[in-house]
C-alpha cells in the first residue's frame, strides 16, 4: 500500500487557518443557539415576576413595558387575600407531608419484602404489580372517586391523601436499590440478632437515602401540583390544594375581566417554594426524574 | 513517511486546582522517526508514551515543540487533516456498526478526488481485513467478536485508509498471553507488507523489543534512551534502562571501584580498567553470571528454578539491593545443593552506574 | 434461608401496600370494565336500584358521539406536534450543551427549570403572554391597540397582531399556544434524558471518528444518533403516553371550560373527555372512554416499541 495522500500538496498554512476560523465559528453559533433558547425557556419566568408587581393599569398599556415603572408588591398581599392561598398552603403542607411520610413507609417495608424476604408467589405478585403501571391513573380515578364518595371520605383530607399511598414505581425504584446491598450483610445481622426493622433501620435506609430523598421530593411535587383528583373530591373550597385556588379565583364573577398582576402574583407565589426546593436539591430531583419520567 | 518531533512538550495543568503545580507529560522530546520502520514507545505507566502518541496524533495539542510529517509541520494541524490510523487501546469499534461497517467508515469519509466508489470501498475493506485474516467476520458486531478478533478488526480500519502513519496505543494489553504473542508477530507481519511507519505504545518490554525495529524508553517525561532493542539491552544508558529490560530483571549490588578493579563486598569481582576509584552501583544481567567453584562472587543458594533450556539459579547476596539474586544459566551445568554457589562474570554483561546520578560509567 | 420460617413477615410488611392496591388499584381494574360493559350506566341510578343491561353499549356511545371525536382528534393532534418538535429540539440542546464548556452547568440549570414548575400556574403565565390585554374585544381594531406581549414582539417582524386565545380566536392559533406550551414544558425531561445519554458514550468513539477525518454532520448521524438510540426511544415512548394523557396544561391556558370563550370545549382532550362525563355522573361513558384510552395508548406504545428495536442499537 502506498499514500495516495500527499502532504506536500495541501497547503498546511490554509487549512490549519481554516480549521480555527471554523471552531470559532462553530463555538458562537453553538453559544448563539444556547443562550436564545435559554432566554426563551426563561422568559415564562421573567414575565411573570415584572407583570406580578405592575398596577393593573401598567399591565394593560398597549404596548408592554420590560420593565416596571413602579413596583407594586401589594399585588402579593392581595394575591394572598383573594385566593385565600394561605389556607390551600396549609392544606397542601398537610396532604404533602403526611402522604409523603405514610408513602415512605409503605414503600420500604414492601421494597424490603420484595427484596429481602422469601416467600411464595413472590415473582408473580411483583410481576402484577409492574403490569398496573402501564394503565394510565385516569381509568382508576373513576372508581376511585365513587369508592371515596361509598366511604363518606368527599372533602376529607383522607380521600386527598389515602388512594394515592402506594406507588409501584416507587416499590420498584427502592427496590432495585435494596437489592445492590449484599446479602450477607443482612445474613450476618441475622447471625448477630438483629431485627428485620432494626437492620432496615440501620443499614438499609441509610444505604438507599439518595432514592429515599428522591421519593420525597417528588412526592411532594406531586402533592403541590395535583389538580385533578382535589377537584374531584374536594369542591368545598376551604379544602382544595393550592393549585385549584389558583385558575378562577381572579376572574371578577359580574364583569369576567381578570386581574392579571394579581394573578401573577398568585403564580409567582406558588412556583415559588418549587424553585427553592429544586436550588437546594437539584442533584436528588435531577436523579430522580431520569430513572422516573413521570412530572409528580 | 518520516516523522520528526521537535522539542515536543505536553504540560497539564494541575488537577488540584489550589496548587499550581502541574504536570509535565513529555518534556523536550526530539527524534526522528525513519520512514517504513516500526517503533516501540516504552516505559512505565506515567511516562508519557501515550501523551506523545496522542499529540503525533492530533487528538492532543503539544504545548510546546513541533511535529513533521516528512517536511510538513503538522502541529497545527488537527487530527481529522493529519492522515493518520490510530488504533486504540480498547479498540473504540463502534457497537451499532458491524465489522464491515466499521472497516468502511474511515472511507466513507474520503472527498474530492480520493472518493471511492461503493464497490471500491467495500474491495478495499475486504482487502484491509484478509490482510488481518478476519474476512469471515464481516457481517458481525463487535459485541459478537473475542478481544483477539475485535483488535484485529480495530488494524483493519486503521488500515483501510492507507494512513500515513499507524499508531497503536497498547494494542496488545487486552489480550491473553497467547494470544498476545500471536498478535504481536502480526503486528510485525502486517508492518512488514504494508511498509507504513508505525508508531505503538506499550509497557511491556518484552513486547517493545520482540517486534520494534526502534525502541525509546521513557520515563516521567524524559526520553531515557533510542535504539534498537538489542543495543538499547546491551548497552542501557542509566539504570533506569537497564532495570526496566530485560526479564528476568537486572541484579543490582552496591559496589565500588578500587585501583580499577571493582568489588561487591570484600571481594575483587571483575577489572573495570579505565574506571576511577569511587562507589558505583553494579547491574548485572542474569546471563552475565558463570558458574565457577572458584569465582570471586560468592551467594547464599536459595533454590533453583528449572526452566526447560536454562536453569535460573536464586540466590542471597549481603549487598544486593534486591531480595534475591537471580542468575540464567545454561541446564547442562548442574547446580549442586549447598550453602553457596559461586560465580564469576562475563564483563560485557556486567554495568557501573554512578550512585547519586544513575548515569552509566564505562569501561 | 433464615428468612423462609418466617413467610408471614413478608405478607406483614406488604399488607399496607396490598390492601391499598387491592381497594384502589385492583377494584377500579375491575369495576371500570363492568361499568364499561353495562349500558348507560350510571352511578346514582344504580344506588337507587336501577339495573342495566349488559353490552358494548357505553363504547358505541362513545364513539359516535362528536364530542369524544372532537376530544380524540385533538389529543391525537397535539401528540403528533409535540412529540417530535419537543425531541428534535431537545435533542440538538442536548448536542450543543455537551459540546461546551463555560457556562454548561448553568445552561443545564436553566433549561431544566420548567420541569419544576406547576403546569397549570404556568400555562396561565403563557396565558398572559398571548392574552389580548384588557377587555375591549369588539372588532378586529381594538385588537391591535392592546396587542399583549407575543403579539408585539411579532409585531417587530412586521407581522399583524393575532387573536391566540380570546374570543373569536382560530383553531390553529389555539393549537400554537398549545404546542408552544407543551414544548416548552416536555424540554426538560427530555434534555435530562438526551445528555445523561451523550456524556455517557465513549469519547473514544469521537477520537476515532475524528482520526478518520469524519464530517461533524456523519459523526452526529452515524455514531452519536444511534448511541443515542435507547434514549431517543425512551424519551419518544413517555412523551406519547404523556400526550395522549394532555389535559392540565388546556386547563392552565384556557382554564376550564377548554376552550376560548364562546366556544367552550373545543379544545378538549381524551382525558377531559372522561373528567367531563365523570363529573356528570355519566360513569359508564367514562369507563369506556378510559378503556379506549388505554388501548389507544397500549396499542401506540407497542407501536414505539416495535419500531425502536429496529431502529436502536443495543
Amino acid at each position: 500500500m502506498t499514500n495516495n495522500v500527499s502532504m506536500a500538496e495541501k497547503d498546511i498554512q490554509k487549512v490549519s487557518a481554516q480549521q480555527r476560523v471554523l471552531k470559532i465559528l462553530s463555538q458562537v453559533l453553538v453559544y448563539a443557539f444556547l443562550l436564545t433558547a435559554a432566554l426563551t425557556v426563561l422568559f415564562p419566568f421573567y414575565w411573570m415576576l415584572i407583570s406580578s408587581v405592575k398596577s393593573l393599569a401598567e399591565y394593560e398599556l398597549a404596548v408592554p413595558t420590560f420593565f416596571p415603572r413602579k413596583f407594586q408588591f401589594f399585588n402579593y398581599v392581595e394575591a394572598f387575600n383573594t385566593a385565600n392561598l394561605g389556607r390551600l398552603f396549609l392544606n397542601t403542607l398537610f396532604v404533602g407531608v403526611v402522604s409523603t411520610v405514610l408513602s415512605l413507609i409503605i414503600t420500604v417495608l414492601s421494597a424490603f419484602a420484595f427484596a429481602r424476604l422469601e416467600f411464595k408467589g413472590k415473582n408473580a405478585l411483583f410481576a402484577a404489580l409492574l403490569a398496573t403501571m402501564m394503565i394510565p391513573g385516569e381509568l382508576f380515578t373513576i372508581t376511585n372517586y365513587l369508592t371515596v364518595d361509598a366511604f363518606g371520605w368527599m372533602n376529607t383530607f383522607t380521600a386527598l391523601i389515602v388512594p394515592f399511598l402506594v406507588s409501584v414505581f416507587y416499590i420498584y425504584l427502592l427496590k432495585q436499590n435494596f437489592m445492590q446491598i449484599p446479602n450477607e450483610l443482612y445474613l450476618a445481622a441475622k447471625v448477630d440478632g438483629t431485627t428485620d426493622l432494626k437492620y432496615l433501620w440501620k443499614v438499609m435506609i441509610p444505604l438507599a437515602l439518595p432514592t429515599l430523598i428522591s421519593i420525597t421530593i417528588l412526592k411532594m411535587m406531586g402533592a403541590w401540583n395535583s389538580y385533578i383528583w382535589p377537584r374531584l373530591v374536594a369542591n368545598d373550597p376551604d379544602m382544595q390544594l393550592i393549585t385549584n385556588g389558583l385558575r378562577n379565583a381572579f376572574t371578577d364573577v359580574n364583569s369576567g375581566k381578570t386581574n392579571i398582576p394579581v394573578q401573577m402574583a398568585a403564580v409567582a407565589i406558588v412556583s415559588f417554594p418549587l424553585f427553592l426546593v429544586f436550588i437546594f436539591l437539584r442533584k436528588y430531583i435531577m436523579k430522580g426524574v431520569s430513572r422516573s419520567g413521570i412530572k409528580g | 513517511m518520516k516523522v520528526e518531533l521537535r522539542n515536543l512538550t505536553k504540560i497539564f495543568p494541575s488537577r488540584n486546582k489550589k496548587s499550581n503545580d502541574v504536570v509535565v507529560a513529555v518534556n523536550d522530546f526530539t527524534f526522528t522517526i525513519p520512514d517504513g520502520k516500526l517503533i516501540g514507545l516504552l516505559g512505565p505507566s506515567g511516562c508519557g508514551k501515550s501523551t506523545t502518541l496522542y499529540m503525533i496524533s492530533g487528538l492532543q495539542k503539544p504545548t510546546g515543540g513541533q511535529i513533521f510529517f516528512g517536511d510538513d509541520d503538522v502541529t497545527e494541524l488537527s487530527a481529522e487533516n493529519r492522515g493518520i490510523g490510530l488504533v486504540f487501546q480498547n479498540y473504540a469499534l463502534y457497537p451499532h456498526m458491524t465489522v464491515r461497517q466499521n472497516i468502511m467508515f474511515p472511507l466513507q469519509n474520503l472527498k474530492g478526488v480520493d472518493k471511492l466508489t461503493k464497490q471500491e470501498m467495500l474491495d478495499r475493506a475486504e482487502n484491509a481485513a484478509k490482510l488481518v485474516q478476519i474476512d469471515e467476520l464481516m457481517d458481525r458486531k463487535p459485541s459478537e467478536l473475542s478481544g483477539g478478533q475485535q483488535q484485529r478488526v480495530a488494524i483493519a480500519r486503521a488500515l483501510v485508509k492507507m494512513p500515513k502513519v499507524l499508531l497503536l496505543d497498547e494494542p496488545l494489553s487486552n489480550l491473553d498471553a497467547r494470544l498476545r504473542l500471536q498478535t504481536r508477530e502480526e503486528i510485525r507481519r502486517i508492518q512488514k507488507e504494508t511498509g507504513i511507519t508505525t508508531i505503538f505504545v506499550t509497557h511491556d518490554q518484552e513486547e517493545a523489543m520482540s517486534i520494534s525495529d526502534i525502541i525509546v524508553v521513557m520515563k516521567l517525561g524524559v526520553v531515557q534512551q533510542i535504539g534498537a532493542p538489542q543495543e538499547v539491552y546491551d548497552s542501557p544508558i542509566n539504570l533506569f534502562v537497564a532495570k526496566f529490560l530485560g526479564t528476568p530483571p537486572i541484579n543490582v549490588f552496591k559496589g565500588r571501584v578500587e585501583g580499577e578493579k571493582l568489588y561487591i563486598g570484600g571481594t575483587a569481582v571483575l577489572d573495570t580498567p579505565g574506571v576511577k576509584d569511587r562507589a558505583v552501583t553494579v547491574g548485572i544481567r542474569p546471563e552475565g553470571f558463570i558458574l565457577d567453584a572458584n569465582g570471586p562472587l560468592e551467594c547464599n543458594l536459595s533454590g533453583v528454578e528449572v526452566m526447560g533450556r536454562d536453569v535460573s539459579v536464586v540466590s542471597t547476596h549481603g549487598e544486593s539491593l534486591n531480595p534475591t539474586v537471580r542468575s540464567i544459566i545454561n541446564s547442562d551445568n548442574k547446580v549442586e545443593a549447598a550453602a553457596t554457589v559461586r560465580y564469576s562474570l562475563k564483563s560485557n554483561k556486567v554495568f557501573l552506574f554512578d550512585t547519586e546520578t544513575e548515569e552509566r560509567i564505562l569501561f | 434461608m433464615v428468612e423462609s420460617k418466617h413467610k408471614w413477615k413478608a405478607w406483614l410488611y406488604l399488607s399496607p401496600a396490598i390492601v391499598l392496591l387491592l381497594i384502589f388499584t385492583v377494584w377500579p381494574i375491575i369495576n371500570t370494565l363492568r361499568m364499561a360493559m353495562l349500558e348507560g350506566y350510571n352511578g346514582t341510578a344504580e344506588l337507587g336500584g336501577a339495573a342495566f343491561n349488559f353490552g358494548i353499549g357505553n363504547f358505541v356511545k362513545v364513539v359516535q358521539y362528536a364530542k369524544f371525536l372532537t376530544c380524540l382528534k385533538n389529543t391525537l393532534l397535539l401528540c403528533v406536534l409535540t412529540v417530535p418538535l419537543s425531541t428534535v429540539i431537545a435533542l440538538l440542546i442536548a448536542v450543543c450543551l455537551n459540546s461546551i464548556k463555560p457556562l454548561q452547568r448553568l445552561l443545564q440549570t436553566i433549561f431544566f427549570l420548567p420541569y419544576v414548575t406547576n403546569s397549570i400556574a404556568i400555562g396561565m403565565v403563557f396565558a398572559t403572554m398571548f392574552n389580548i390585554i384588557g377587555n375591549n374585544i369588539g372588532g378586529e381594531n381594538q385588537l391591535i391597540t392592546t396587542a399583549g406581549v407575543i403579539n408585539n414582539f411579532i409585531g417587530l417582524f412586521g407581522v399583524d397582531p393575532i387573536n391566540w386565545i380570546n374570543a373569536g380566536s382560530a383553531y390553529w392559533a389555539n393549537i400554537t399556544v398549545l404546542v408552544i406550551y407543551i414544548v416548552w414544558d416536555a424540554l426538560p425531561f427530555k434534555i435530562l434524558i438526551f445528555l445523561g445519554g451523550l456524556q455517557s458514550i465513549n469519547k473514544q468513539y469521537y477520537d476515532a471518528a475524528k482520526i478518520d477525518s469524519t464530517p461533524k454532520i456523519r459523526v452526529f448521524t452515524r455514531i452519536t444518533l444511534p448511541l443515542l438510540s435507547p434514549m431517543v426511544a425512551y424519551a419518544v415512548i413517555t412523551a406519547f403516553i404523556g400526550g395522549f394523557k394532555e389535559y392540565s396544561s388546556i386547563v392552565g391556558i384556557f382554564g376550564e371550560k377548554m376552550g376560548p370563550a364562546g366556544d367552550q370545549f373545543r379544545l378538549n382532550t381524551m382525558v377531559g373527555f372522561i373528567y367531563d362525563s365523570l363529573a356528570s355522573n355519566q360513569q359508564g361513558l367514562a369507563s369506556a372512554a378510559a378503556l379506549i384510552l388505554f388501548c389507544i395508548i397500549f396499542a401506540v406504545t407497542m407501536v414505539n416499541l416495535y419500531v425502536s428495536k429496529k431502529n436502536t442499537h443495543y
